[in-house]
């Protein structure tokens, strides 16, 4: 209440903040007149009643001051009034406000940003139901620490049986396929789930129902995205039916628009939970869990592991050294980006220590300007705090003004950011600004403040009145301790930005190798089209295959099309198979370690399509039919791996992919990348599409064009459909695929060079601010040099050499730190060592010359010195 | 003279100001004067902290004030003890009361 009350008049005070003073100046009057006329009633003249009273209640205004100084709300008042001085000071200092604004913009903007991604990526839960519940299964091998995040059938089935500790175990499996509709027939992501699916997610459709068990192969749900997109609305969906691999499926059920687990998925059809594969060495499924309410993931992980031993005593061939794990759904979909993230937080954490080490610099300045304003505030008695909280308080205010500009920069960075993220950084699409972030960054912008005010604080609270009025810093007298100091900040700023220079110089290197990698075939001039087409029974494979063959000539006959093939397995694409093989004829074999290699299935012409050298031997031909004799070509790396120096042509080569046929080697191809272009090439095997149609219906047919391969897309297009109008197709380019294979490495290479780049301006800002004030201060100094003769190359020389000490000694320190640092960028780079002496190099002699050029202006207004004017300058 | 201490003891000026107000509603100089008379000039008040004690009081709701006119017509802002006020000075000359008496007593004890 009393509390209250306090409240309510000190804020009325500070609302009618004239009214009380006049009331209190009105009191105090009036007390004095009263204390006057009691001492001329008592006798006294008129002048000796006012001096008795003044020397017995002292002066009005004194009283005035003490009645004036009650209550909270003048400590508000000084505060604000000390605000305004503050915004005023920097409303007069135009310059400095502009720049340090500016540079925390971009520390604090850069900081937010990445900030914005970690917040969305790693620290907001899981927009599913239960989330901390919610997890994936994972196969390890004990020996190797090989860990997929994928279980065999079996495996799955056996942890879904037996797991008490899992409330529910669904098993999926799935990709990119064609979805035929009535009208026409659409490429989106489709997952194959069973019944738990439902409840590991505690799925609600928004229209329809869940499918049940025995529904395998009949029903699929649909997210409301897809429904809108091809039916018009969810209600509209429900009982549709679509063909997916050429069965009929009816939509059952819509779920809302935000869920597309895994990745991108828009249909999940229903597959029973008795999985197809039952091989304990083929990882066909991708699991997720969900856990009993209060059991931990220890416990969890606790009970997988026993079951793992008894599977591995039950199955000692197929599960040997195998442990089933169960790993947090969160951490599963993030841990790949992890290390990117960390790097780029680690990045914008420098880029803002920069920045700090920037505007404590200009405010050095500005306190070194105002140090004759402290001293006179000093000597008429002001405390070291009240000479402390001007700079604190412009250093606050500096900071909010740079916050609200870094939050103009994040916005747009944001943007730029979701839009450059590779497809595996996940949760892209969740990124966005919140409440968190805005805490975040307010906060990051009080501690700048702070740590960048502190320094000049303190020197502010330090100055002795009668030293820093004796001293003129513009006589060249200025103290010692100030310049060591300001030198200080610019060694450390370099030593920043070196480490910055060398992160970015080695992940730039890393993208260019990759880039330039000989990848074994060329990228150059090729349309891909992907296309699906569906097949379920023997004679629709036939069918398919005479449908393919078709589509080959036709489009072979288009004007600019040079060459047309087919394959299962193109590289830097989505399809693809590998195992392991046995080999006749060749190096004898170990039977521990089988070979293994990528298999991919082609029709004649693919070798000469792609541009990927034929060694020995011959290409597949006509012949090659699925009632003639099995033959198989071999990459060199295969035939060195198995044959050594035999030679292969004519030996005998069998693989599990589908039939237990051996197959003749008939050619020998060169190696290429498989995957992307930072893999090694490797062993493959390449079957003729005829002798493997199961693997056929789903194909690249690639076309080696002579006019830009994308002008070609309608025409290629209306010649598939000419053939069979249920082919789903999706078109690119090989460039294209390969542009997306390093879109991380580019990723991180964009941003890293990014953030060094503004690293570098703000250090260059900084070594030019330094310079400059330095050369200002030696005016004096410099005059009186050249009046005895100094000519204006010592003095330019001089100027110079004093940046480039403090450059070398800051990339020396940045040396020793990039050195402890490197282990962190490691794992990230593709054909350079951390230690690489071509980055390593680059990023000094940048730094050198940044500091050379930014000192090359203040040392030219150096020379110009006008020794007359600069000694009479004061 | 000069060397007698006339500050009104540490804490009691809130006490006395309440008790000087229990008679009857007074501007400032009227508090200062009243003290001074009945104290025989011992306690002498300086305007600036009455009027910051003054201020303390009403804010604690221990006092009303309003501008009027005094007895000289001259207007003045008189103080006024509220209920509250009653209550808290009852309660501050008990306290005085109970730990004068025990610095009496030790002081004898002393002697």
């Amino acid at each position: 209440m009393a509390l209250l009350r306090s409240l309510v008049h000190g804020i009325r005070n500070l609302l009618r903040r004239t009214d009380r003073e006049r009331d209190v100046a009105e009191e105090v009057e009036q007390y004095f007149q009263e204390a006057v006329s009691y001492q001329m009633e008592r006798g006294m003249t008129a002048e000796e009643a006012r001096r008795n009273t003044r020397m017995e209640a002292g002066t009005m205004s004194k009283a005035r001051e003490q009645a004036n100084s009650y209550g909270w709300e003048n400590a508000v008042s000084t505060f604000f009034s000390d605000l305004r001085f503050a915004a005023r000071q920097l409303a007069k200092h135009r310059a400095f406000t502009l720049t340090a604004t500016l540079t925390l913009a971009i520390g604090i903007g850069a900081n937010a940003a990445i900030f914005t991604a970690i917040d969305s990526i790693l620290l907001a839960p899981l927009p599913y139901n239960h989330p901390d519940r919610l997890a994936v299964l994972a196969t390890r091998y004990s020996n190797s620490g090989f860990t997929i995040q994928r279980v065999t059938g079996p495996d799955g089935l056996d942890m879904r049986e037996q797991a008490k500790s899992l409330q529910a175990v669904s098993l999926m499996t799935g990709g990119e396929e064609g979805v035929q509709l009535r009208d026409h027939a659409t490429y989106t992501e489709v997952t194959w789930v069973d019944e738990n699916f439902a409840h590991v997610f505690n799925l609600q459709p928004i229209a329809g129902r869940l499918f049940a068990d025995a529904e395998s192969h009949r029903s699929a749900l649909v997210n409301e995205q897809f429904a809108r997109n091809n039916f018009g609305s969810a209600q509209a969906a429900l009982g549709q039916t679509v063909h997916i691999e050429n069965e009929a499926i009816e939509i059952v059920g819509v779920l809302p628009g935000g869920f597309h687990y895994p990745r991108k998925t828009e249909v999940w059809e229903a597959f029973s939970l008795l999985p197809e594969s039952k091989s304990r060495t083929a990882f066909n499924y991708r699991a997720v869990a969900l856990l009993r309410n209060g059991v931990s993931f220890q416990t969890a992980q606790a009970e997988l592991g026993g079951i793992s031993q008894r599977l591995q005593a039950a199955y000692p061939k197929d599960n040997r050294r195998k442990q089933i794990m169960v790993l947090p759904m969160a951490e599963a979909l993030t841990g790949p980006a992890r290390p990117t993230l960390m790097l780029l937080w680690a990045t914008v954490g420098m880029i803002l220590l920069i920045a700090c080490v920037n505007v404590t610099h200009l405010q050095l300045v500005r306190a070194m300007e105002r140090q004759r304003e402290i001293a006179i505030r000093k000597a008429l008695g002001s405390s070291r705090w009240q000479v402390m909280r001007p700079v604190i308080l412009e250093s606050l205010l500096l900071a909010m003004l740079g916050c609200a500009a870094g939050i103009l920069l994040a916005i747009p960075a944001v943007h730029m950011l979701v839009a450059m993220a590779p497809d595996e950084l996940p949760r892209a699409h969740e990124i966005h600004l919140n409440g968190w972030v805005l805490v975040f960054t307010v906060t990051l912008a009080v501690l700048t403040s702070l740590v960048s005010s502190i320094l000049p604080a303190m020197r502010a609270a330090k100055v002795n009145a009668a030293d820093a009025m004796k001293q003129d810093a513009s006589r060249g007298m200025g103290r010692k301790g100030a310049a060591t100091l300001r030198d200080g900040l610019v060694v450390a700023e370099v030593a920043a930005t070196f480490v910055l220079a060398v992160a970015a110089g080695l992940l730039l290197r890393t993208m260019f190798t990759l880039m330039t990698n000989d990848l074994g075939f060329q990228t150059r001039q090729m349309l891909v089209v992907d296309a699906d087409n569906p097949a379920h029974s023997e004679d629709d494979y036939r069918r398919m295959l005479q449908q393919f063959d078709e589509i080959f000539a036709n489009l072979k006959a288009v004007p600019g099309v040079e060459h047309v093939a087919g394959v299962m397995g193109l590289p830097m694409g989505p399809y693809g198979s590998n195992g392991n093989y046995t080999a006749r004829g060749g190096l004898p074999m170990n039977p521990d370690h089988a070979p293994s290699a990528i298999f991919s299935i082609a029709s004649p012409g693919y070798f000469q399509t792609m541009g990927i050298p034929m060694l020995r031997g011959r290409d597949f031909n006509a012949q090659d039919t699925y009632d003639n004799p099995f033959v198989v070509v071999i990459s060199e790396s295969a035939a060195r791996q198995s044959f050594g120096n035999i030679d292969p042509i004519g030996k005998q080569i069998h693989c599990g992919l589908d039939s237990d046929n051996w197959m003749m080697v008939i050619g020998v191809v060169g190696d290429i990348r498989q995957d992307s272009p930072a893999e090694k090439p490797g062993p493959a095997l390449y079957m003729p599409m005829a002798q493997h149609p199961y693997h056929a219906n789903q194909i690249h047919i690639v076309l080696r064009t002579q006019v830009k391969p994308l002008t070609l897309m309608n025409t290629v297009q209306a010649k598939i459909m000419q053939t069979n109008s249920q082919i789903a197709m999706s078109f690119t380019t090989m460039d294209a695929l390969v542009n997306e294979s390093i879109t991380t490495e580019r990723f991180r290479a964009v941003l890293i060079s990014a953030f060094a780049g503004a690293g570098l301006l703000l250090a260059m800002l900084g070594v030019y601010g330094t310079m400059a004030y330095t050369v200002a201060q030696r005016t004096f100094e410099i005059g009186l040099r050249m009046a005895f003769g100094a000519n204006r190359a010592i003095i330019l020389r001089g100027i110079l050499r004093h940046a480039a000490r403090l450059a070398c000694i800051g990339i020396a320190v940045g040396l020793v730190l990039s050195l402890a640092l490197a282990r962190l960028v490691t794992a990230m780079l593709v054909g350079v060592r951390p230690m690489d002496p071509v980055s390593l190099g680059a990023a000094s002699l940048l730094l050198l010359l940044t500091a050379i050029v930014a000192a090359a202006a203040p040392g030219l207004k150096a020379t110009r010195v006008n020794p007359l004017s600069a000694l009479r300058a004061e | 003279m000069a060397d007698e201490n006339t500050d009104v003891i540490q804490g009691t000026l809130d006490m006395l100001i309440l008790k000087t107000l229990s008679l009857e509603p007074m501007h400032g100089f009227g508090i200062t004067r009243r003290m001074e008379q009945v104290s025989r000039g011992v306690f002498k008040i300086n305007p600036g902290s009455l009027l910051t004690a003054l201020q303390r009081l009403e804010r604690a709701g221990w006092l009303d004030s309003e501008w009027k006119q005094t007895e000289n017509s001259r207007r003045a802002k008189f103080y006024a003890l509220t209920r509250a006020g009653k209550k808290q000075l009852e309660q501050e000359t008990a306290d005085w009361a109970r730990r004068a008496s025990a610095v009496a007593r030790l002081l004898k004890a002393e002697a």
